[in-house]
């Protein structure tokens, strides 16, 4: 330990020193910056844009080597910012660029195969409002980002993405419920609000039915438009298949066709579809043919016989519900009450037909399966009967008991 | 001649004749021995065990012979709150699958042609697994297990 | 007429020579079958004429009356019972589909499940009456200390064999009125640890309900036995009381046998009446994971529980103060004393005090929520 190692050590604090000056120094290019750590997906890109670097790293694209220069072009592994924006650096991508841009990998088939996802985004887009209007230079209407989100793209089964079904309706009414923005479409932004309070949008959100249609079942995903007019039935009926078939064997079909009506939208509603309850039955034809009509007059014995096969079923649930109670085997009208509300329950589409002679086989067996019911019930609890008429018996006899013991012990009492 | 019969004690307001007397004691114990009768008669009904196998638990369904069931047929059974199709896939396998849709507790139909329930309210579509094929039913279909005893097909709900 | 019989040779006699067969008749009498002390080394058909001939106090007349009802009611459910236990089965699994086919499939399960269940009413009902007719005439005094006790215990173990038969039915309102019991229970502070530890756990699960089964059908009725065993050595040692003044009127063991069938005969009536006109409903099977609205503990744990929901007093303590009345009540000959008119006026007048608190506090909890 003499003066040699002082030298070394001397040596050692001097370049360490010189070291932690350096860095900052180094980085003293252009604009102070704190040297953060290099993200894997966004580079240094990230250091500058720390919230896209953010958004980035939660998409389905980070771990699959999309980084931003992928999109934007540039250099990601240099702070410095001219060579980060140098060669080949598209910057920010306008909305007219974007399908393309994406669609460069999106509809690149080998690139998607093991992803299994679809490639005809693209295409489909074309062909849609939105990619029709695009193409004629109007920018107002959405894009893939839009949608998707630019830099946070999460796939459509994360719950967290704008895409995942429960979202969808929130997504498309960013724009579809903006009054100012939907200024020249005819509902005028209404669409959102209305959805919002139908019942689909109820079983959607409040009872998490996941089977519930949102805006693109109807309107289509990538390939979005409004159906015609003529073909509103045949989205209804991806699910209502009954009433579209019993709709087409009535007289409305060609009628509306021809006064260029839709088929369910004219009572139903296209956007604020409400539960459709035997009581429109009374309401809804006089819409159209006034309330004094025959049409009317029909609708109305429609909803009677409706409603007097769905009462003969409430009273058979009843009684079947008093015999459990005595109790009194009920398991097999237990069933019986399900065919007969299975046979209900179909009458409502097939009253579509308009023909309340279809409508009354419906509700007529249905009125019998809970008239028989009733009846079968009520003819096990009248057996009951039986018990009380036992009662009276045993009376008289518990009575002429008595009477025989009186007599025995008189008897004995005189033999003693 | 005097016969050695049991003298009639005319016993104070009494009234009755020996032969009366002897047939009204017997009446009257006759009745009171009908409470004995009545007793054990409705405790032996009482513990006569109920024949069925399945009658106490009616978990287990005797459905019917096997020979009974075709190649390819399925059958309602209307059991209960649980009705349940019956269904001969091959010589020697039945499925039974509940017969109520998943969607809205309708009751289904059997498609012989396209081996399927078809459920008549939304066509909601189910195979003979039970799995959706179609339509807005959200679960698959419950199935029981079927065991075959002596030639006859038993369903354990 | 003479009393002296030629000597006979039959199955009697046969049997008295290879036992004695007046210890085994004591055994019945013992519980009550007859009420006077005999003597078993002489043989049997001497015993029961002498019987014959004794004149024996009245109590098939009130307020002695009671005691036979007790009896019979315990016998009635005891064979009800029995038969009923052909066909439970004490699982959570298969309880209630066991009881709803007794009562449903089977032909008179319905009958005995009513009779039994009337009659558990009414066994309550006589068992309490008997203990505030004992109160009421101070008959809790020496020397019937052991009298009174095994009355008191008698109710105890009536109400408990309500709760415990309750639970095995396992339908709605029966699973949940239970759970609601036995929170009062588990909640006191020495007793309710134990308890839980005996009844196997704080939760109703299968080892709870065959504890409770075993309970209902074995230790319960083998308790109650014991508490009519107890009455009747009491009795035969310190007589049968009577009000004062007055003495017991006799008759004879015939008479009485006769009293005792027709009475019986009208008790049996009156709930084969009950069981036809007024059978108590059957509700749905137990859900353990739904509770019901308005569920409340039976009867007897209504005024524990209405004080704890109502006001802000823990339900240990409620519990324990109604433990701390009932071990009171019991041990009342231990700390009642004092003799005089004035006392027993004093004692009679607390005691109906507190029994009006009681009843009303009950009926109230019965009400709450109803409307």
């Amino acid at each position: 330990m003499s003066g040699a190692c002082g030298l070394g050590r001397g040596v050692t604090i001097a370049a360490f020193a010189l070291l932690l000056v350096s860095g900052p120094a180094l980085a003293q290019t252009g604009r102070a910056v704190t040297q953060g750590p290099v993200s894997k997906s966004a580079g240094t890109c990230g250091t500058c844009h720390p919230s896209e670097r953010v958004q980035h790293e939660k998409s389905a694209h980070a771990d699959e080597g999309v980084t931003c220069v992928s999109c934007h072009g540039g250099n990601d592994a240099t702070l410095d910012k001219a060579a980060a924006h140098g060669a080949g650096y598209r910057g920010r991508i306008t909305k007219s660029e974007e399908p393309k841009l994406c669609a460069s990998c999106h509809s690149d088939e080998s690139r998607m195969r093991p992803y299994d996802l679809p490639v005809d985004q693209w295409a489909l887009y074309e062909t849609s409002g939105h990619g029709k209007a695009l193409a004629k230079g109007d920018t107002r209407v959405a894009v893939c980002s839009s949608c998707h989100g630019a830099h946070e793209i999460r796939a459509a089964s994360d719950p967290a993405s704008p895409t995942f079904v429960t979202n969808i309706p929130r997504t498309c009414g960013t724009c579809h419920g903006d009054a100012k923005l939907m200024g020249a479409t005819p509902h005028k932004g209404m669409v959102y609000p209305e959805y919002m309070t139908s019942i689909h949008a109820q079983e959607l959100l409040t009872r998490g039915n996941r089977q519930a249609p949102t805006c693109v079942n109807c309107h289509g995903v990538h390939g979005a438009t409004p159906p015609a007019v003529g073909d509103v039935g045949k989205v209804c009926a991806h699910c209502h298949t009954a009433e579209r078939r019993y709709f087409a064997s009535g007289p409305h079909g060609t009628k509306l066709a021809k006064a260029g009506l839709s088929e369910c939208a004219s009572c139903h509603s296209d956007h604020a579809i409400q539960a459709a309850l035997p009581a429109r039955l009374d309401t809804v034809c006089s819409v159209c043919h006034g309330a004094d009509s025959n049409e009317a007059k029909l609708g109305r014995t429609m909803l009677t016989d409706y409603r007097g096969a769905d009462k003969e079923l409430e009273r058979a649930a009843a009684i079947i519900a008093k015999a459990d109670a005595v109790p009194v085997r009920t398991e097999d009208y237990q069933a019986r009450l399900e065919e007969g509300r299975t046979l209900l329950r179909e009458a409502l589409p097939a009253a579509h037909s308009v023909n309340p002679a279809l409508v009354k086989t419906f509700t007529s067996r249905a009125q019998s399966v809970g008239h028989e019911i009733q009846a079968e019930i009520q003819h096990k609890l009248d057996d009951l009967r039986w018990r009380k008429i036992g009662l009276l018996l045993f009376w008289f006899y518990v009575v002429l008991t008595l009477l025989v013991l009186r007599r025995f012990r008189e008897q004995g009492a005189r033999e003693i | 001649m005097p016969e050695p019969t049991e003298t009639p004690q005319a016993a104070p307001g009494s009234g009755a004749t020996p032969t009366r007397r002897g047939f009204l004691t017997w009446m009257s114990r006759g009745l009171l021995g009908l409470w004995g009768l009545g007793a054990t008669g409705a405790i032996a009904a009482y513990l006569r065990a109920p024949e069925n196998e399945g009658q106490l638990s009616e978990r287990t369904v005797r459905v019917g012979p096997l020979d009974d069931l075709r190649l390819g047929e399925a059958r309602l059974v209307r059991h209960g709150a649980t009705p349940f199709f019956v269904i001969r896939t091959d010589a020697e396998h039945v499925v039974a699958l509940s017969a109520v849709c998943t969607h809205v507790r309708c009751i289904l139909g059997f498609d012989r042609e396209r081996r399927a329930l078809v459920c008549p309210c939304h066509d909601g579509r189910f195979d003979l697994a039970g799995n959706v094929l179609a339509g807005p039913p959200p679960r698959p279909l419950r199935s029981f297990e079927v065991a075959l005893r002596a030639g006859d097909v038993y369903v354990k709900l | 007429m003479s009393t002296e019989r030629a000597p006979r040779h039959g199955w009697v006699e046969w049997l008295e020579g290879r036992m004695r067969l007046t210890e085994l008749f004591s055994f019945f009498t013992h519980f009550g079958l007859v009420y006077t002390p005999i003597d078993t080394t002489r043989p049997m058909r001497e015993v029961i004429r002498l019987l014959g001939s004794q004149r024996i106090p009245r109590y098939d007349r009130w307020p002695h009356v009671l005691g036979p009802l007790m009896a019979v009611l315990f016998g009635l459910e005891v064979f009800t019972g029995l038969l009923l236990s052909y066909y439970y089965q004490p699982s959570s699994g298969d309880a209630f589909a066991s009881a709803r086919t007794i009562v449903r499939d089977l032909p008179f399960g319905w009958f005995l499940h009513q009779m039994h269940t009337w009659g558990s009413y009414a066994l309550v009902a006589v068992v309490a009456l008997r203990l505030l007719r004992l109160f009421w005439d101070g008959l809790w005094r020496a020397p019937r200390e052991v009298l009174w006790c095994s009355a008191v215990a008698a109710t105890w173990l009536a109400l408990q064999a309500d709760f415990t038969g309750r639970l095995l039915v396992w339908d709605t309102h029966s699973y949940w009125s239970v759970v609601r019991g036995l929170e009062v229970v588990f909640a006191l502070p020495v007793a309710g640890p134990l308890l839980s530890f005996l009844l196997g756990g704080r939760v109703i699960t299968d080892h709870l309900l065959i504890r409770f089964y075993i309970l209902h059908i074995v230790v319960l009725p083998l308790l109650f036995a014991a508490t009519m065993y107890a009455t009747f050595a009491t009795l035969r040692r310190v007589g049968l009381s009577a009000p004062e003044g007055r003495t017991v009127p006799t008759t004879t063991h015939r008479e009485y046998l006769f009293s005792l069938v027709r009475f019986n005969l009208v008790l049996f009536a009156g709930l084969v009446t009950l069981a036809v006109l007024a059978p108590l409903p059957f509700f749905g099977i137990a859900d353990p994971y739904t509770t019901p609205a308005n569920v409340r503990p039976p009867w007897y744990m209504l005024s524990p529980w209405l004080i704890s929901e109502k006001l802000p007093v823990p339900v240990w303590l409620t519990g324990s103060v109604l433990l701390a009345i009932a071990i009171a009540v019991l041990l009342m000959p231990l700390w009642a004393r004092g003799k005089g008119i004035a006392e027993e006026r004093r004692i009679r007048l607390a005691g109906t005090l507190l029994l009006a608190v009681w009843v009303a506090l009950t009926v109230a909890g019965a009400l709450v929520g109803r409307k």
